[in-house]
Order: structure tokens, then sequence, then C-alpha cells
């Protein structure tokens, strides 16, 4: 696969209750990324958008920002799950050879709906949904409840996931102030209110307002525009069955299939050894170590044991993760711009050293069900 | 390469459905909240209520925007440069909609237009004056702003659109 | 960079205004069964990758490919979702067309499908929906509600044709009688092809002429019907494809590009094209496509056009706009039999989207019955031989135009 170059990124500040519109939020990420990278809108020739029908509250949502997300008499683009399978749909643009800069935008405001009520509507609508036993506030119990039983991990382990993930939101200023905990114990996250026994409150990622852009070349013209491109060197993405009575929930086959695709296309063998940073999209704190375990960055059952602090062998979400803010079709792609930001070396305060290969994860469906994954390398 | 499957036709798999099980339902999904600034109409509804006419401009392409836009999509600015405008208008395009009374059963038409106003780069819907016969409504038909008596300081003053003498020499009206 | 992209197959369920003997996952299935009864040496094993789409406003279902994972046979393969309102299908197309010409490893054939079924929820309750953000705007701003559900009665999917229409009628003159020859046309040819839902073989235009108004100038029989239905896709490189079809269609030149939002604008600030016939996102997204594709002069180098035109007066539109036929001279075109069955450039012999409407698949319909046109199977095949042929899809809200132009050569002969 040919190297596609990230040259330029922009990120909203996470807020729970925005006082502006969805309009002024696209424009703000969008001119920021474009600003950032020094070019201007017309040499814009793609724009691929991420936003939700049922998130917006209304029909064809994604029609109307098409000005403000710089498609103006632009081929332009939509998709609808996560914002990091929109960067993947950037990505086939730019390698068809057909496009020469693509600018992909992706986000939606939490406050603005009934956030659970809108997830209930991805159910089974003939038996499922009547029912409404299963949906995502209970799955997130039934992922739990399985990972534990088969591994023996404890609610201590999962719960120091959370408080690490939550202590490294204060460093990051973009974060949501209301996920930032900064002298948080296991104790407190086992004591916060139940969510679907035994996830409890603090566990789960917040949901939010908020919005980010990425822009995306082709090699020749990322070296032109910065010397400090950021290489998207492997991609991979694979979805599981629908009935999570299908599933063996206390592992994720779909993140395993798509890791070794990726992987395989950058050339890694030993991910443990070679993957420097890791930037995973954790919708609760057990995802982080059934992935971690999935990837082959530690056996089967070990993930409590990784050291994953910002600090550790592997740094697992240093920027606080999806625990640090969730705006829901952005937060894929918030995941990959945290891992731009480390390969570039721009990450204030939370920076991991000598960070060379780095990879980043998106998620969408109930217990991830369908997922995707990069591999991305910094300097030339 | 592929391995051959036995393809089972389609007769097989209709002739096994009966009628499929109806699940009716209706699902609420709750309130929404839209939000929306508004800030960059500010000055253009404090003229309203003196009964002026202002559009915003945008710098790089010098369109003129009637209502006031947020971002020009063109250049990827936001237009901050205020023109007064004139209260003449022209028809840019019109339709006539037929809507069922629910209580008489009759069937009322009504036009609705999109106008023109002069010195703008844009359309927006409004309505003309009750008395005229939508028949007689052509593009490019000359209009001028009717002003509500009180005005408020919202898109509501403009009550309705007059019109105005035609000179024009060279036009022809097709009447349907 | 970027592979080669031929199309092998493309399949379809049967069209009704109420398919109540299937759900949504089931009619999926059944696209995707008929499509891959045209390739017999192909199984859903060998199927690489998934891209789906469709309106989720309309079956109240959100995201509802997740559900459909096994009817589709995407068990633990990747997969990908894209709508675009009005044009899901030809923005589904076209993504399948990028999945495969990207070259990521590993992805070789893929399957691109389409489906809506609109019988299951309400249709017009979804589609008012749209504009509700800016109609809040608005709203705040001074205009009552009452007025403003009266002047955007005008201003829905039919409302913005109407506008085009009156718009299109001043510039060239075409009659009523025009529109409706238009629509005959269309239904006629809908008799012949066995997937469509509205056949009428013997309508006369004065049957169409005599139905009342439902927004000047169009009619009850003029207007496109609400029906329920999928398409599916097959998209796969160059040398796969010779092993898989006989003539396999390459896919040459995708484009989709919009304008300015029609009418109402976003937050309620007007629409920036004064003339709404005017249509520049057509012209741009054409010639983005046929540039690609090395064509220089449409109306010779095009041997069959399916256009999307729920309403008549859009056919008449669209053929000018893409650069079929000179200005103002599409009716005469149509009323001396030079886009029939047998003329010169036979256009929408599937019966179009005047006959068949499921608004997620139709804008995938065409480009698929074009490329069926090429590969010699579809259900009203015209008599000559097609070379190259386009599919073009059209979005109310901002007019979006999306273009695939295929044809038997593949592209870098031409350049």
């Amino acid at each position: 696969m040919e190297k596609v170059g990230i040259v330029g990124y922009y990120q909203v500040q996470l807020q729970s209750e925005a006082n502006y519109g969805r309009y002024e939020m696209i424009f703000e990420a969008v001119r920021g990324a474009l600003d950032q990278a020094g070019l201007k809108k017309k040499e814009i020739t793609t724009v691929i958008s991420c936003t939700n029908d049922y998130y917006d509250g209304r029909t064809i949502s994604n029609a109307f920002p098409v000005e403000v997300g710089g498609a103006y008499l632009t081929d332009e683009s939509k998709v609808e799950m996560d914002g990091a399978h929109a960067v993947l749909y950037g990505l086939m643009r730019i390698l068809s050879g057909n496009h020469k800069l693509a600018v992909i935008w992706g986000g939606s405001m939490a406050s603005c709906y009934p956030y659970h009520s809108a997830r209930l509507f991805e159910t089974d609508p003939t038996w499922e949904r009547p029912n409404a036993l299963v949906n995502d506030i209970t799955s997130a119990g039934f992922q739990m409840r399985a990972y534990m039983e088969k591994y023996g991990v404890s609610t201590e382990d999962i719960a120091k996931v959370a408080a690490n993930n939550r202590k490294n939101a204060v460093k990051n200023p973009l974060s949501l102030k209301e996920a930032r905990y900064p002298n948080l114990t296991t104790k407190e996250v086992l004591e916060s209110d139940n969510y679907a026994d035994p996830v409890t409150e603090l566990m789960v990622s917040p949901f939010c307002d908020g919005v980010a852009a990425l822009i995306l070349a082709p090699e020749k013209q990322a070296l032109k525009i910065t010397d400090k491109p950021v290489w998207i060197t492997g991609v991979g993405y694979n979805q599981d069955p629908y009935y999570l009575g299908d599933r063996d929930l206390s592992t994720s086959k779909s993140m395993e299939l798509a890791g070794k695709v990726a992987f395989k296309a950058a050339g890694i063998k030993n991910p443990k050894d070679e993957i420097d940073v890791a930037e995973l999209f954790e919708m609760y704190a057990h995802e982080e170590l059934i992935f971690s375990e999935a990837l082959g960055l530690v056996e089967k059952g070990q993930g409590a044991n990784l050291n994953y602090e910002i600090n550790g062998d592997l740094p697992i979400n240093p920027s606080g993760g999806a625990l640090g803010g969730n705006p829901p079709c952005a937060t894929g792609l918030i995941r990959i711009i945290e891992a731009v930001k480390q390969l570039r070396g721009e990450a204030n305060g939370y920076q991991v050293k000598d960070a060379k290969k780095a990879i980043a994860s998106g998620q969408i469906g109930m217990c991830a069900q369908n997922n995707i994954i990069y591999v991305l390398e910094g300097g030339n | 390469m592929s391995k051959q499957t036995r393809r089972k036709s389609m007769d097989y798999i209709k002739k096994d459905y009966v009628r499929t099980r109806r699940m009716p339902g209706k699902w609420y999904l709750g309130s929404y909240t839209f939000k929306f600034n508004i800030s960059h109409m500010t000055p253009f509804l404090e003229k309203l209520k003196q009964k002026k006419l202002v559009g915003n401009e945008c710098r790089s392409c010098n369109r003129v925007f009637f209502p006031p836009r947020l971002v020009c999509g063109k250049c990827m600015v936001k237009p901050d440069r205020w023109v007064d405008l004139r209260d003449t208008a022209k028809v840019a395009t019109f339709t006539i909609v037929y809507t069922k009374d629910p209580e008489t059963g009759e069937v009322l038409e009504k036009p609705v237009v999109c106008i023109h106003q002069d010195g703008s780069d844009t359309t927006h819907i409004a309505q003309l004056e009750p008395r005229i016969d939508f028949k007689d409504a052509y593009i490019g038909m000359p209009l001028k702003v009717h002003w509500k008596d009180v005005t408020t300081g919202g898109l509501n003053d403009i009550e309705y659109y007059d019109v105005l003498e035609d000179d024009a020499k060279d036009i022809e009206v097709i009447k349907e | 960079m970027g592979r080669q992209v031929a199309v092998v197959s493309a399949g379809f369920s049967e069209h009704a205004s109420k398919r109540s003997d299937v759900s949504m996952p089931e009619l999926v299935n059944e696209a995707i069964l008929d499509c891959l009864k045209n390739v017999p040496s192909v199984g859903i094993e060998d199927i690489d990758a998934f891209v789906n789409g469709n309106m989720p406003a309309f079956e109240g279902a959100n995201i509802p490919e997740l559900w459909m994972t096994d009817w589709m046979g995407a068990r633990n393969k990747p997969l990908m979702r894209v709508t675009t309102g009005g044009t899901t299908g030809g923005s589904v197309a076209i993504s399948g067309y990028y999945n495969v010409t990207a070259g990521i490893p590993g992805i070789d054939t893929v399957l691109a499908v389409a489906f809506e079924q609109q019988s299951i929820g309400d249709t017009s309750v979804g589609l008012a929906s749209v504009a509700y953000g800016e109609i809040s705007a608005l709203n705040s701003l001074g205009i009552p509600y009452e007025e403003l559900t009266r002047l955007l009665s005008g201003g829905a999917a039919i409302g913005i044709a109407s506008y085009q229409a009156t718009n299109y009628m001043r510039r060239s003159k075409i009659t009523e009688e025009d529109l409706a020859r238009v629509v005959v046309q269309n239904r006629h040819n809908a008799a012949k092809n066995w997937w469509t839902h509205l056949k009428m073989p013997d309508l006369t235009i004065e049957q169409v002429l005599d139905t009342p108004y439902i927004s000047f100038p169009l009619r009850y029989g003029m207007v496109c019907p609400a029906s329920d239905g999928a398409c599916a896709m097959l998209f796969t490189t160059e040398e796969k494809a010779k092993d898989m079809c006989d003539i396999p269609v390459y896919v040459n030149g995708v484009a989709s590009v919009s304008h300015e939002t029609a009418v109402l604008g976003y937050n309620g600030s007007g629409a920036g094209q004064l003339d709404p016939s005017e249509q520049l996102g057509a012209m741009k997204s054409a010639e983005l496509a046929f540039n690609q594709s090395g064509i220089s002069f449409p109306r010779k180098e095009i041997d069959y056009a399916e256009v999307y035109a729920p309403f008549p007066n859009q056919e008449l539109m669209w053929v000018e706009r893409l650069g079929l036929f000179e200005e103002n001279t599409a009716s005469s075109m149509y009323e001396s039999g030079v886009t029939a069955l047998n003329g010169e450039l036979p256009i929408n012999c599937s019966g179009g989207v005047n006959s068949t409407n499921a608004i997620g698949a139709s804008a995938m319909e065409r480009p698929a019955e074009a490329a069926l046109q090429i590969m010699g199977k579809a259900g009203n095949q015209v008599p000559k031989t097609v070379h190259t042929a386009l599919g073009h899809g059209w979005g109310g809200v901002i007019n979006l135009i999306t273009m695939m132009v295929m044809s038997d050569e593949p592209a870098r002969k031409f350049k």
C-alpha cells in the first residue's frame, strides 16, 4: 500500500453543553485544520464528512453543512459510521490517484438529544427493540462479565484502567472538563453509581459535544505541504455478527482480524515491541484490555498486567482516551489526531518520549461490532 | 479461485414465504434541541426594525448575502462587511401549492415565490400581496417591499411584496 | 496508483409499493442473490468487502447495516456505510469503485448494496424533517410557524423540482404536453422491465394531463411512486473480471459534486442560485467524470444514458446540463424519437425513477441498468450495441449530482 500522509488536524474543545451551534463548530474545525497546514480552500479536491441522522435530530443531516465543511463545488461524500471510517474513505480516494488533498471532518452534539434513546434505535426492531433488554447499557455489563469470568480478571484491574485514563485526561487541554479526575482511586471508581453491574459510572466514556477535522495528502504533496507528515502505513477493518449470542464477548474477533491485516500491510511482525504508543477508542474501561489482547500487544487474559501508563512499556491512551470525552461520530477521528500529535512531538504535557510508530482505532456498534485500526509512522 | 457453490433458486426461497408477521410499533425518540447562533444576524435585525435592508458581503468573492449568511462557502471565510440594499426586488422563481382545507375539503391555491433582492446574490422565500392573482406572476416581475406598520426586529417585518409597474419592453409572458 | 475497476454484475429485488412479505434484511438478501446469479463462479465467500447504504430515517432504524450483517454474508468481513440522502445509491456505487481502485491489501472484490423499505415508516414525515433545524432558526427570527409550513410545503423535493420546472419552462418554452410525453415514454419502458413498480403499457398523454395539480406545473400523473426495493452491484479488478463474466464493464469516471443548498439555505440564509435550473453542480460533476474517462464530446461518444428524474421536467433539464443535448432542444429530441428504445441515444429504457422510486436504491439502479445494457443483459435491452453509458443521480436538498461513466474499454485506451 502506498504511503498517505496526514498533514494537518484540528480538534474543537470538548464541552458537555456547548453554547454555539454545529455550523460554527464545523467551520472552526475545518478552518483550523486548513490554517494549521497553511492551505487554501481552492486546493481541496475532496471532502468526506461523518455525522448521524439520529444524533442530529433530522433526516439527511449531512446535507446542510456541506458549505461550512469546505465542499462548495467539490467532489464530496459522506460516511455514517465513526470518524475513523471517514478517514478510511478519504484514504481510498487519495490512493485512487484522482485526488490530491482530502479534508475529513466528523462530529455531533450530544447535548441536544437523549443519547441512549438514539442508541436504542440501532437494535433489531423485530425482537430486541420491543423487549429493550439488550441495549447499549446492558450490553456493556454482558461484555465485562464475560471477560472477567473467562480470564479471572478482577474489577479492581479494570477500575485501574479507568482511573489511569481519567488522570491522563487532566494533562490534555482539549478533553472534557467533567471527565478529568487528577487523584482518582480504584475504590472511588468501584463505588460510583451502578451503570450495568459490574460496570460503574466512572468506567463509562461520557458523551459530549465536539467536532474534529483532518487533512490527508499523497506522499509527494505531503512532503511539500509540511516537514512533519505522519504516514498511514496500514489499515484494517472488520465487522462481527450482530447478535450478542453469536460472538465471544470476552475477546474481539473483528479487532483481531483487522489488526492482522493492518500489521501485515505496515510490515510489523511483533507489535508488542515495535509499537510505541496506542490510542484505542474504548467505550468502557474493560474494552481497552480486550483490545490490547486482541491486537497481540499482550497475551490473552494478561491485559491488566501490561504497563499501559504514560511512562510504561506501551502507553495506551495518554490523552485520556474516550473516557476523557466521547463526542459521537468524532471519537475515532480524535484518537487518530492524538496519535499524530504524539508522533509529531506536539502533545504538550503528555508526550511519550521518542514515539515513532503508533496505532489508533475506532469502533461502532454494540460491544464494538465494527472495528477499524490504523498503523501510523512519524518522521520521513 | 472460487469453488462452485450450490445456488438455491429464488423459487425455493419464495415458496416458503407466507405473509411475514407484522410488528406494529411506535417509537418516540425524544425531544431534540436545535442550537444555532444568530449573532451574525443582529445588525440585520436592528436595521429591519428601522425599516432598512442590509446584506453582508464576502470580501474575497464580493457576493452579497440577503438574509445574512454565517460562512461564505466559496471562500471559507466569514463575511463581515455590511451593505445597504434598495427595497426593490424581482421574482426569481415561483410555484403554486395546492392544499386541501381539512374542514371544507376545498382545494386552495397559494402562490409561493422566491425573491431575489436587488443588489444581493441570493434568493429567499417570501409571499406576494394577497390580492394579486397568481396567474399573473412571472419570473422577473418587479416588486417592492411592503413593511408592517409596527416593526419588531424580526423577519416578519417584511409583510409582503407589492407589485410594481414593469418597464421592460422586450418581455414576453407565456400564460399556462 | 489506482487500479482499473470493472462491474461484473448487477441485481435487483422486486419493487412494489408494499413488500410486506420481507423484512429489511431479507430484501437486501434478495437483491444480493439476484446479483450473484449472473456470475456463477463467484460465491459469497469470495467477496472481500461490502458497502451498504440507505436513508435511515424512513424505516426508523439507525445504522441498520449492523443488523443485516449475516443476511449480507458479511460476517467478519470489512464493511463500510455511506449515506447521502436521495443520492445514497449513487454514492454507494462510487464508494464501491473507490474500495477496489485504492488497492488496500486484501480487498479486490466488493459488493455494494443500497436499499429502502419505505412502507415501514412514514415517508412524508421523514422528508419533512430535513429542514427542521433551519425552520427553527427562521422561527426564532420572527416568521410564525404556520406561515413557514405553508411556505415550505413548496420546499421539499417536489417543491425544489417545481421551482426548477418554472425556470426551465421559461428558458425553453416547453408546454405541459412535452412533460407528459416524457412520462408516457418512461412508463411504457417500465412495462417491459421485470423489476419495476409502475408498469403502464397503455398510458396516453391525455390521461396524464387529466389529473389535478400537486404544485404548478406538476400534476399527480407525472409524479414518481414510493416503492420498496434493493439493488446490488459487484465491483472487482480488471484481471479478476475477465474470469467472471464475458463482457466486464469498466468504470472510467466518477464524480459527486453539489452546489449550494436549494431554496432554504443553512440557518435560513437563502439559496445562492438565482436560477434553480442553472445547476452548476451538475455541470461540474459532468466535467470531472468526462475528463477522467477521456470523453470530449458526450453527444457523440455516449451511447446510452440513465438519468435520475423523478419528475419529467428534470429529465429534460439534466440531459442538457450533462452535455448530451444542446440547450433547449431536449423536448424536440423526445418528440422526434431520438431518445426512444431504437433511437440514436436511448434514455431511461428501464423506466427511470418516474416509474420506480425506492429512495435509497434508485440512484444506484441508474448505473446498474447502464452497466447491464453494456453487458447485454438488461430487462429492456436496446437493440444496438452499447459501448459507453452513464448513470446519474440527483439529491434534492443540495442538488448533489453523482455520475458514473462506464464503458467496455478501460480508460487508459482513451487517454
